[in-house]
């Protein structure tokens, strides 16, 4: 049996392909936008194999209109978690548009969890808009080596940045103000992982993962070393197909 | 949603108490009140009541909220405002702007902070544009019973309050009309409790949003025959349905309770996003607010006791208590809580009592951030992740 998770999100479209094994055949991450469907569909019959199930998930799941399920990222994030970190108690998700703090039960299912308020700080549209202004790759920003931050506001992604700007004007190095930059990010979803009580094992997942300056300042204000899977933005896809495969096969 | 049959009444019952708010008569006399007002002594002195807070919650269930609050926003008032006083406090500055022209004009004011501090300075400002009298009643926070000194406070008021009706519109209170007023007022508040008793059966015969619809006559027309001829109606109705093992028209497969006031302008398509995993609200925190028991004796002291007693005019453990018995009477699966941006007396208290609620009883709490009646603050998709996500940890995966 094959089956197929879809994970339009607000930036990116994330596909995993997967046998009744295991094992991933296949993956995709790209751009999220319109025709991420289409795009979606051209993916799996390029993979060339029959997919017997697909699970939609994330806030474009809806193009995704020959799916089987659809379902929240959060339930496909701790089905994720169920299977390949068992040990697994809280998983931050920081994704493009909002931040995500789950908590899972013993049994291995969504026990609870807070979502950032509305406001796009702290999620990887912050970081973006931030690498614009500085006019840095927003890959880049997790690279920048220590010493002192500035501090930037981490209330609003639009004042931040003219905070940003300011930093700049007033002769403030590059790299100082990035450090303020990640700071303000993990601050933010330390906070709101605190709030719901952040239980080892904890695992970041989501593009943000990726920046390694983020994933250290959180544990440092968490007080416990998260784990950031190989692949942080494909767990949700991942999930999506393991729940295709105990759905539909 | 199964329609109940008598929504035809109440629709009629509510359109001619708008409807005769509005036609001159000689001698009539208006109060504009608070939803937490003792109105049965108005009443007994046939003064007409009309309700700033149950227009507002009209004017958002007809989607023309907004526009009267950017009136008022854009006369000065901030946005932090709760939604019902600027969508009212609009009507009042732009009357050819709001519905129905807005309610007719008041011959006094009368303002009872047993509901929130904020309508002390909306009556304040009605007083002032209006040049119209306000009467104040002061309930002090209570918990648990009211002591002896709070009651005898408020019962001075009361005093007081009848007095300066008296004096203004020269004319007596009644005491025979007034016990009369009252006894019609128990009578309808117990039938209303009963009404809200019937969801305690599986399946429910009704849920919030109708419950939330139904609710206006316990508030505008308490005291009346007309409000008690409705809820024997919408009673037997439901009794028919339990004896007919109907629920609310769909399956219940999560029993759920709500907290705080409704969203009015999106009341369906909240409860839609619910309903769509099975979720059905057996009960609210909201409505039962009208469900009240006087005690003999005195009626003015009793009234006091009652009106000290209002559940939003009490402290966090009697919230908490009152939420656990809901909660458990009603076999709920879990919480729903709107976190009300307009209503801080109602909200501020909601992330400790979810956090309790959690521990005590092992229930799942969601928090969902919304208005009452702006709909400015309604971002659908961010809600209707968070009640998917809750729907799958309540229900699972279906």
């Amino acid at each position: 049996m094959i089956t197929a998770g879809i994970d339009i999100g607000s930036s990116a479209l994330k596909l995993v392909i997967l046998e009744s094994t295991g094992k991933v055949l296949a993956r995709y991450v790209g751009r999220a936008g319109y025709g991420s469907g289409a795009r979606a569909r051209e993916f799996c019959k390029s993979v060339g194999v029959n997919i017997d199930a697909t699970v939609a998930t994330g806030y474009g799941r809806g193009q995704i209109d020959w799916a089987d399920k659809s379902v929240t990222e959060l339930t496909c994030q701790v089905r994720w978690a169920r299977q390949e970190r068992p040990a697994a108690r809280t998983i931050i998700d920081i994704g493009g548009q909002d931040c995500k703090v789950m908590r899972i039960s013993e049994s291995g299912t969504l026990a609870d969890f807070l979502l950032n308020d509305k406001c796009a700080a702290g999620t990887g549209r912050f970081l973006e808009v931030m690498a614009a202004a500085l006019e840095v790759p927003v890959e880049e920003l997790g690279s920048v080596p220590n010493g002192p931050s500035a501090g930037i506001s981490s209330t609003c992604t639009v004042f931040a940045e003219s905070e940003v700007m300011s930093a700049v004007a007033s002769g403030l190095n590059k790299e100082e103000v990035i450090r303020g930059i990640n700071d303000a990010v993990a601050s933010r979803v330390a906070t709101l992982a605190l709030r719901l009580g952040c239980i080892p094992e904890v695992v970041i997942t989501g593009g943000v993962a990726q920046n390694a300056r983020i994933v250290s300042a959180i544990s440092r204000i968490l007080g416990t070393r998260p784990i950031v899977p190989k692949e942080p933005q494909l767990t949700a896809a991942w999930g999506a197909a393991l729940l295709a495969h105990d759905k539909f096969c | 949603m199964s329609r109940l049959t008598s929504a035809n009444h109440l629709k009629k019952v509510m359109s001619r108490y708008y409807t005769g708010l509005r036609i001159p008569s000689p001698g009539k006399r208006i109060a504009w009140v608070t939803s937490g007002a003792p109105i049965e002594i108005l009443r007994a002195m046939n003064i007409q009541v009309a309700y700033p807070e149950n227009y507002a919650a009209l004017c958002a269930a007809r989607r023309q909220s907004q526009r009267l609050m950017e009136i008022a926003e854009s006369s000065g008032l901030s946005e932090d405002l709760c939604s019902y006083a600027r969508c009212h406090i609009g009507s009042v500055l732009s009357p050819q702007a709001a519905p129905w022209k807005g309610l007719p004009r008041p011959d006094v004011l009368i303002c009872c902070n047993n509901i929130c501090s904020t309508v002390t300075l909306w009556y304040e400002y009605l007083a002032e544009i209006l040049e119209v009298p306000l009467f104040f009643l002061d309930t002090p926070r209570v918990d648990g019973s009211p002591a002896p000194h709070q009651v005898a406070y408020v019962k001075r008021q009361l005093e007081d309050l009848v007095c300066f009706l008296e004096a203004r519109f020269r004319r007596r209170l009644d005491e025979q009309t007034l016990a009369a007023t009252l006894k019609t007022s128990v009578k309808t508040a117990r039938l209303w409790a009963e009404i809200r008793n019937t969801a305690k059966k599986r399946p429910s015969p009704i849920e919030a949003p109708d419950l939330f619809i139904a609710m206006a006559p316990i508030v505008v027309l308490r005291g009346t025959r007309a409000a008690l001829d409705y809820y024997r109606l919408l009673h037997e109705e439901l009794l028919l349905r339990i004896e007919n093992g109907v629920g609310v028209g769909r399956d219940e497969r999560v029993r759920l309770v709500w907290d705080n006031i409704a969203i009015w302008h999106a009341l369906f398509r909240v409860n839609q996003m619910f309903a769509t995993h099975g979720g059905v609200f057996v009960a609210d925190t909201y409505t039962g607010g009208w469900t009240f028991e006087l005690k003999e004796g005195d009626p003015l002291e009793s009234m006091a006791h009652a009106y000290l007693s209002v559940f939003l005019n009490k402290g966090f453990a009697d919230r908490l208590a009152d939420l656990e018995k809901s909660l458990s009477e009603y076999s709920a699966e879990g919480l729903v809580m709107h976190a009300n941006r307009s209503c801080k007396p109602y909200s501020l208290i909601q992330p400790e009592l979810a956090r309790q609620i959690s521990k005590r009883m092992g229930l799942p709490v969601l928090l969902l951030e919304c208005d009452m009646a702006d709909p400015r603050a309604y971002a659908e998709e961010q809600l209707r992740l968070r009640i998917e996500a809750f729907m799958e940890q309540v229900g699972g995966i279906l």
